[in-house]
């Protein structure tokens, strides 16, 4: 499994390039080809999304749990993963941005949210480099993380009525619950979901194997404790 | 039952007891609060008045600034909440001998009363300085009370939080904004009802569900965060 | 197993790392009710290091703690509430009498009301005194009374004569003896002082 999956992943993401440029057509309302980036910017905001989750959810397993440090460090990993997806969103967007609405920022709702995540996510970084003690560090890490996962529903409420208006195109499922899209589109648009999360976890996945390794490379005496 | 509730109201009161004592022996956190408030506002006044803000668009900006100034007058005196009690090693003490959920309550409590004692000193101060008027009183009433008890409660648990990392009170505003955005943009919301003179009913019910939330998220992450 | 005796203390391969340095590698010992475990060990052995992770305040890395009273066993958050402590690096509220700040702890301790004065006369101490006008002698001996305040089943003490004059230290073995009737105590840095009922010996260097 761990030999074959890089393969089908870098077959499946292939996939989602050549759909966005070949299967897919062009959007109706966009400037020119600019309605293709959202292929990648769609579901890089969905990996942050993944990984801003799947922190507080290892974060809740470590703190709640045994206090297994591996778990910790799969909280850090995908703070980490959800970041570079973060940002890479936000650039991804702003870059479209500037082709439809004429600039790269105006304080959409969304453009709002990612970047309370951004803040978010370099909060917890700090965080961690300020305190020297390392069961310290995971337990405060993860109360962060956790606290942050409370907070955040809120956002999603508040925000869309603070703007009152979003230049963002209509969600897949409209209000009255039918789909607009191109069926298309939608399919590039879930492949390319899908295979970011997968694309998510397997970087999670090497981020923690290193961890795990550099981790009993230092005390190699507490095997014990790294394989509980 | 109802025994250990009155027991563990009155150790929830001697730490709210405790802290006031020594508060009031020093006069460290209202000094600083207070102080910080009045400065700020006399700046805001002076170059405001100077551009003439006040009279054009009241109603948009000054909520804002009411709540920035409160925002960050408390980021200046919360964290002593617990950082006071790391820097000088009292923490052991109350580590070894108090209930960690009535030593929250407690603290919980005396920022909650610091917080109402500056918007007790810092509002009617804006409301003057700054020529704004108030259509519906009890709209701001609720404001200051339900987003005084969120900034409270946010703070204290991040206060927990930071107190056990180096350069603590730095630390504080970058973890404790992410957190606090949300009550934030509420309490404006809501103060913006109170100046325009409508009701506010959605952003209230959200702003006392947020208060709840962290209440709630406090009482169950403190004892992880507070305790190795 | 001395399980039904009135308290008792078990510790097994306990780990501790600060970073990269391991202070604490694989310690165990166990001490119960009328004994002393003495610590020994050169600077930077660990000492301090092995009390606070017995007294909770830091977890080991590896390694069980298992604590009973009268065959009851207690969890780590209730054995942190019970037992009695005094370091050095345990202080007091400076704003706060010497009297003001027992009266709080007792509060927190839900101990007798007239319990902090009581200590306060047997170490002699002036309970009006300002926390931080208090000499190191007068902290010293309001930590023994902080320790006792709840009449603890085990004491763990760090330095626990540092800085104390002669009657200070009588005061405190007294104190100790008596404990020692249906307590125990771990004592780590006792000075040049003679310890009654040390019991068990914990050295450790290597």
């Amino acid at each position: 499994m761990k030999k074959t999956l890089p393969w089908i992943l870098f077959l499946w993401i292939a996939l989602v390039i050549w759909g966005a440029f070949k299967y897919a057509p062009l959007a109706e309302g966009f400037i020119g080809d600019s309605s293709r980036i959202l292929f990648f910017h769609v579901p890089m905001a969905w990996g942050a999304f993944v990984g801003f989750i799947a922190a507080g959810i290892w974060s809740a397993r470590y703190l709640f749990g045994n206090r297994d440090p591996r778990h910790d460090r799969a909280a850090l990993a995908s703070i980490e993963v959800g970041l570079i997806f973060c940002i890479l969103a936000t650039v991804s967007g702003a870059i479209w941005a500037k082709v439809m609405w004429g600039t790269y920022w105006n304080w959409d709702p969304r453009q709002v949210w990612i970047t309370v995540a951004i803040l978010f996510y370099g909060a917890y970084l700090a965080l961690r480099s300020a305190v020297q003690d390392r069961q310290t560090r995971r337990r405060l890490a993860a109360a962060y993380a956790i606290l942050g996962l409370v907070v955040a529903p809120f956002l999603f409420f508040i925000l869309p009525r603070m703007t009152g208006f979003t230049l963002h195109p209509e969600p897949v499922v409209n209000q009255q619950g039918k789909m607009e899209m191109n069926p298309q589109i939608l399919h590039v648009l879930l492949l390319g979901s899908s295979g970011f999360t997968v694309l998510f976890f397997w970087i999670h996945n090497l981020r923690c194997r290193l961890e795990d390794l550099a981790e009993s490379a230092m005390f190699p005496s507490q095997g014990a404790h790294n394989d509980r | 039952m109802s025994q250990d509730i009155s027991i563990w109201t009155t150790e929830a009161l001697a730490v709210f007891a405790k802290e006031w004592r020594c508060e009031l022996r020093t006069g460290y956190a209202l000094n600083t609060l207070g102080l910080f408030a009045i400065t700020t506002l006399v700046v805001m006044s002076i170059s405001l008045g100077h551009l003439g803000i006040a009279s054009t668009e009241p109603t948009t900006v000054l909520p804002v600034l009411l709540w920035i100034l409160l925002l960050f007058a408390v980021s200046a005196g919360l964290p002593r909440a617990f950082v006071f009690e790391e820097e000088s090693q009292t923490a052991i003490a109350l580590r070894l001998s108090a209930r960690p959920s009535s030593l929250f309550c407690g603290k919980l409590a005396y920022s909650f009363s610091v917080v109402l004692a500056l918007e007790i000193i810092v509002t009617p101060l804006f409301l003057t300085l700054m020529h704004l008027k108030i259509e519906t009183m009890p709209v701001l009433l609720f404001a200051l009370v339900a987003g005084g008890y969120g900034l409270a409660a946010g703070g204290t648990l991040v206060a927990a939080i930071i107190a056990q990392a180096r350069s603590s009170t730095t630390l504080f505003s970058v973890l404790a904004l992410p957190v606090l955005l949300p009550l934030l943009v509420l309490a404006i919301e809501i103060t913006r009802s109170a100046v325009a003179g409508d009701p506010a009913p959605i952003a209230s019910r959200q702003l006392l569900l947020y208060d709840g939330s962290v209440t709630i998220a406090g009482l169950l992450l403190f004892p992880a965060v507070w305790n190795p | 197993m001395a399980l039904q005796s009135p308290v008792s203390l078990s510790f097994q391969g306990l780990y501790r790392n600060f970073g990269r340095l391991a202070v604490l590698r694989d310690i165990s010992g166990s001490v119960s009710a009328g004994e002393i475990l003495l610590v020994t060990g050169a600077n930077g052995s660990g000492k301090s290091t092995l009390l606070k992770c017995l007294a909770g305040l830091l977890a080991p890395d590896l390694g069980s703690i298992k604590y009973w009273e009268v065959g009851q066993e207690f969890t780590t958050a209730e054995r942190r509430l019970r037992l009695g402590y005094a370091a050095p690096d345990l202080s007091f509220y400076d704003e706060l009498t010497a009297e003001e700040n027992l009266d709080f702890f007792a509060r927190m301790r839900r101990c007798p009301t007239q319990r902090p004065r009581e200590l306060l006369d047997r170490v002699d101490l002036p309970g009006g005194r300002m926390g931080h006008a208090l000499s190191s002698g007068m902290r010293q001996r309001l930590r023994w009374c902080w320790a006792l305040l709840h009449r603890p089943r085990l004491l763990l003490l760090d330095e626990p004569f540092q800085n104390l004059d002669e009657p200070g230290c009588r005061a405190a073995t007294q104190l100790l003896e008596e404990h020692l009737a249906n307590g125990a105590a771990v004592v780590a840095n006792p000075g040049a002082l003679d310890l009654p009922y040390v019991t068990r010996h914990l050295n450790l260097d290597n």
